[in-house]
């Protein structure tokens, strides 16, 4: 049922509007001189008026938020309280990326002081005491895939001033790493979750994996391809967090265009991410077993997490990029047999934006008017983002998978279930299965022996859950507070076990044949 | 035999496009003129650039033409240039292609 | 190796695999948890009270018809102690609404519901064909939109009622999620996921199908031989909702609980207390008293247009003030009739 009236002799209302390409005639609408060689979203830009259009817009993405106290619009001196981290994936954006951090902070810049006025701080002293690119290797993961890690070396060493921190996406079940960069122990022993239904149940794990193998087999067993590539992202960011807090840096920019923004938006509304969209944006971040809340965020270590290109479309930045000559290396494209939730919004959203330039900005801003709703639970010990309280409870009540009730004598404690200690979407992609009932095959993966549904937990969800339940945080929950642990013991779901095999049974559509 | 007016072009990959093209970036490309509609050649049919993105598919590109091609035109995520100027204030695939123009076609989306 | 027995009551054979949970269940599991799930949703939102006359708005649709026949089970097993009444609207489209309204018409009977259809022309003086042949095919779909949901309000309010049920379903509210970000309406994108809405001068309305799956929805329908038409996907592919729809069956194909997961995101999140203060404020039309953000709602704005034989009938207030100081509208110009809710607003859930 919609506004429309379902007859099929006359046209759908809400026809999108189809402007014009451009508005007002060729001529650059900045010097309102030149020719133009551009069309940004409607608006006509000349190559010279091009350069300054894009720096300017990423300083002003990027440099009000570069204090502790966010500065606004005043020109103040630029100093922030740690270094800078370049989140680098060899992408178009993080090429686009790296180059204008280099050109803003990196040249050395001459005071025009011929025109008399004061010379601008950024001018006299470097803002940022170091940057580094950070790098994140997936091809481990992925049988087959080219390792990068020296291409993309040489790419990052053709600026001066930036220094070059690969990580390999297998450190995220490396306890030796996460010791490294989070200064403390790693816990004695793994854990396993049990991903054959909606509990995700923990278990000691007793087996001796390498990192590798650990990643293979926490990959090859997640029930959907778009698990694959939201777990893919979500290793990836984590090891970037916890790069930046190793090396003291406050801030972390990526190179997320205002395109990749909205593509990112949708892909993780439609995964259930509705609650943090304004982390997809903007997020002040600090580890999850941080000390204590008490102490200030620069004690705390906190990373600001910025997209300076949020203001730049896709078409900008190739523009960018062919007019200064930078060589594009290529993001990694993970290798999954059927299309991902990820890959369906960026041919949606790509293919919306051909025609109808406008659709990302509207996009990007009618999310900046969103607020989530409600009060935010722990942080997922998976993606450490905010959580809300009743997620689970939620999800539950949607959708009944079993008429009996909970089981008191089986009802399992807060320690034994994972689910409650994830943020819906995570909880999502582990445990929400397509409709085809086949774990997907991937390829070159080597399939061993019965498949167990047991897969090993990275490494600081490992940490997170050894770690004495009076964490506090900052939300100003406390383990006194009954009502948390009450909501603990309710909110775990008692569902039947359907085995992994049940699943796996391919069915034409939803009927069974009548010869089993 | 109406004589055959070849123009000669340079025409260049950029965003990855280029692995589909030989693995190369530029192209000097000498373009045979359209067949015209009718037989009679009082009016030439003009060598566009919807023409030319054709002609690129059949005789250059060497593979994955879904990447380059769609519904006729360039796939959507792909920038393209003449002569250094967003083709969109050119007429888009209605441009008439000139003796010695350079076109570019780059990609926003093939990663690598 | 499919399963034995069904995932839910472990004995009977399973039929069918759940588009929602990817259950294997069999035929009458499948209508309990069906049903058990509309019965939730019912009561969580404490959408009813003990002798509320509720109307069910039907077109005849697949999701109509449903409605009506598990609102009229629910009510009986579980005792809502709900006054049921079918309420149609006929748009006045030759050959069109015919079916459906043969179909509402036989409801009527098997489900022993009171009947109301209401026509545009009684209501409006126009049908939608007499709309189309003055005014051409464009612009019609929102004549026909805003027409409609003044339509069902009318006609609740004829029938004394104090609430209407629709039959949108997940798969709708998910849609519209989309499309409202796309479009930038934020207004919109702060209600749509709401399962109950009430203006001051709207009659409450509710979407009892909300977390129901349109695929589970059409299998009830079929397992239960109810009566209903499959309705195509007839959406230009110009329009937002038919982009956003495509997109969502994408998304669904990939992984079938997206649709539930958009639900939970709009469900997550709410309009910024800054941005909300910006908004337009409510007011009533002074014509026909129903809400709106002007002084004229849209549907007299858009009536008068049609009875002034505007060439193109969408006017603004401007245009429309011009045009009454060169000459004012003839009293004799059919206007909507005044609106009044049947009782005091109830209390909002």
């Amino acid at each position: 049922m919609s506004e429309s009236c379902g007859n099929p002799n006359v046209e759908s209302e809400a026809v999108m509007p189809r402007k014009a390409k451009f508005d007002k005639g060729k001529t650059c609408v900045k010097c309102k001189e030149n020719p133009g060689n551009l069309v940004i979203r409607h608006a006509v830009y000349c190559k010279d008026c091009f350069g300054p259009l894009i720096s300017s817009r990423f300083r002003h993405a990027l440099e009000p938020h570069i204090n502790a106290t966010p500065s606004g619009p005043r020109r103040v001196a630029l100093k922030p309280t740690g270094d800078l981290l370049v989140g680098f994936s060899g992408g178009l954006g993080s090429t686009v990326l790296l180059d204008l951090v280099h050109h803003s902070y990196l040249l050395k810049v001459v005071a025009n002081v011929s025109k008399g006025g004061k010379a601008h701080p950024r001018n006299n002293e470097r803002v940022w005491k170091n940057v580094r690119a950070c790098y994140v290797e997936i091809a481990d993961a992925f049988p087959g895939m080219k390792d990068r890690i020296e291409d993309v070396r040489a790419a990052v060493g053709r600026y001066d001033g930036v220094e070059f921190v690969p990580v390999r996406i297998q450190d995220a079940f490396d306890p030796t790493w996460w010791e490294k960069v989070s200064g403390k122990p790693a816990p004695p022993l793994g854990l396993d979750i049990d991903l054959s239904d909606e509990d995700v149940r923990i278990s000691s794990s007793n087996s001796d994996s390498t990192p590798i193998s650990a990643l293979h087999s926490y990959l090859r067993k997640l029930p959907t391809p778009t698990a694959v590539h939201s777990t893919i992202s979500t290793l990836i960011r984590i090891l970037l967090l916890y790069t930046a807090h190793a090396t003291t840096s406050s801030h972390l920019v990526q190179g997320t265009s205002l395109t990749s923004l909205s593509i990112n938006l949708i892909s993780s509304i439609s995964q259930g991410g509705g609650f943090v969209v304004p982390q997809v944006t903007q997020e002040e971040w600090f580890p999850r077993t941080s000390p204590a809340p008490t102490e200030s965020a620069t004690a705390r270590r906190s990373v600001r997490v910025i997209r300076p290109l949020r203001d730049i479309g896709m078409k900008e930045c190739a523009a960018w990029a062919w007019w200064n000559q930078l060589p594009i290396a290529g993001k990694q494209k993970v290798p999954v047999s059927r299309q991902t939730i990820d890959d369906l919004t960026k041919d949606f959203i790509v293919g919306l934006e051909k025609d109808f330039p406008s659709t990302v900005s509207t996009i990007a801003k009618t999310v900046a008017k969103l607020a989530p709703k409600g009060d935010a639970g722990d942080r997922c010990v998976m993606c450490e983002l905010p959580t809300q309280r009743s997620a689970q409870e939620w999800k539950a009540r949607i959708a009944i998978r079993s008429f009996t009730a909970p089981d008191p004598s089986t009802t399992l404690s807060p320690a034994t279930s994972l689910s409650p200690l994830l943020c819906y979407s995570c909880h999502t992609t582990l445990t929400s299965r397509s409709s085809r009932g086949a774990i997907p095959a991937q390829t070159g993966m080597p399939v061993a022996g019965p498949p167990s549904p047991l897969v090993p937990l990275p490494a600081w969800t490992v940490a997170h859950l050894a770690a004495p339940a009076d964490t506090l945080e900052p939300h100003g929950c406390s383990p006194s507070d009954s009502t948390r642990e009450g909501e603990q013991h309710g909110e775990v779901w008692e569902a039947k076990k359907l085995s992994v095999d049940d699943l796996r049974t391919l069915v034409g559509d939803f009927m069974l044949d009548d010869d089993s | 035999m109406t004589d055959s007016q070849v123009l000669n072009l340079k025409v260049e990959f950029g965003g990855g496009l280029e692995l589909l093209f030989d693995k190369k970036r530029s192209h000097r490309v000498a373009l045979p003129s359209p067949p015209s509609s009718p037989p009679d050649a009082a009016k030439k049919t003009p060598a566009d650039i919807n023409f030319l993105i054709h002609w690129l598919k059949d005789n250059l590109l060497r593979e994955r033409a879904e990447l380059f091609i769609e519904n006729g035109t360039v796939r959507p995520g792909i920038l393209v240039l003449v002569n250094d100027t967003d083709w969109e204030l050119e007429g888009e695939g209605e441009y008439v292609l000139q003796e010695g123009d350079e076109i570019v076609f780059i990609s926003t989306l093939h990663g690598g | 190796m499919p399963s034995k027995t069904c995932a839910l009551c472990h004995s009977a054979r399973p039929i069918l695999k759940r588009p929602k949970t990817g259950q294997q269940i069999c035929k009458d599991c499948f209508f309990k948890v069906f049903e058990t799930e509309v019965h939730n949703t019912i009561t969580e939102a404490n959408l009813f009270r003990t002798g509320d006359r509720v109307a069910i708005g039907a077109s005849g649709g697949k999701d109509s018809t449903v409605l009506a026949y598990v609102m009229k089970t629910l009510n009986e097993r579980y005792g809502y102690g709900l006054e049921l009444f079918l309420l149609s609207i006929d748009e006045g489209i030759t050959g069109y609404r015919d079916d459906s309204l043969e179909t509402v018409k036989r409801n009527q009977e098997q489900y022993d519901m009171p009947l109301k259809i209401l026509s545009y022309d009684e209501l409006y003086g126009w049908t939608m064909d007499r709309i189309v042949s003055t005014i051409g095919r464009k612009n019609n779909c929102t004549f026909c939109g805003v027409f409609r949901r003044q339509a069902l309000d009318r006609g609740a309010s004829a029938l004394n009622v104090d609430h209407i049920v629709t039959g949108h379903n997940a798969d709708d509210i998910a849609e519209t999620v989309l499309m409202n970000i796309m479009r930038g309406d934020i207004a919109r994108l702060g209600r749509c996921t709401a399962i109950c809405t009430q203006g001051e001068d709207t009659i409450r309305r509710s979407k009892p199908f909300k977390y129901a799956y349109e695929k589970e929805i059409v299998m009830y329908a079929y397992f239960k031989k109810l009566d209903y038409f499959s309705t195509e996907c007839i959406y230009s592919p110009d329009a937002y909702r038919g982009h956003a729809r495509a997109f969502l069956k994408d998304l669904e194909a990939a992984r079938p609980s997206a649709i539930i997961d958009i639900i939970h995101s709009g469900e997550a999140f709410e309009v910024k207390q800054e941005v909300k203060a910006t908004q337009k404020l409510q007011q009533t039309c002074k014509r026909c008293g129903y809400m709106s953000s002007n002084e004229l709602c849209k549907a007299c704005t858009l009536l008068e247009g049609l009875e002034r034989g505007l060439s193109h009938a969408v006017i603004t207030d401007r245009a429309r003030q011009k045009l009454d100081a060169e000459e004012p509208p003839s009293q004799a110009m059919r206007t909507i009739p005044y609106f009044n809710l049947p009782r005091a607003p109830g209390v909002t859930s």
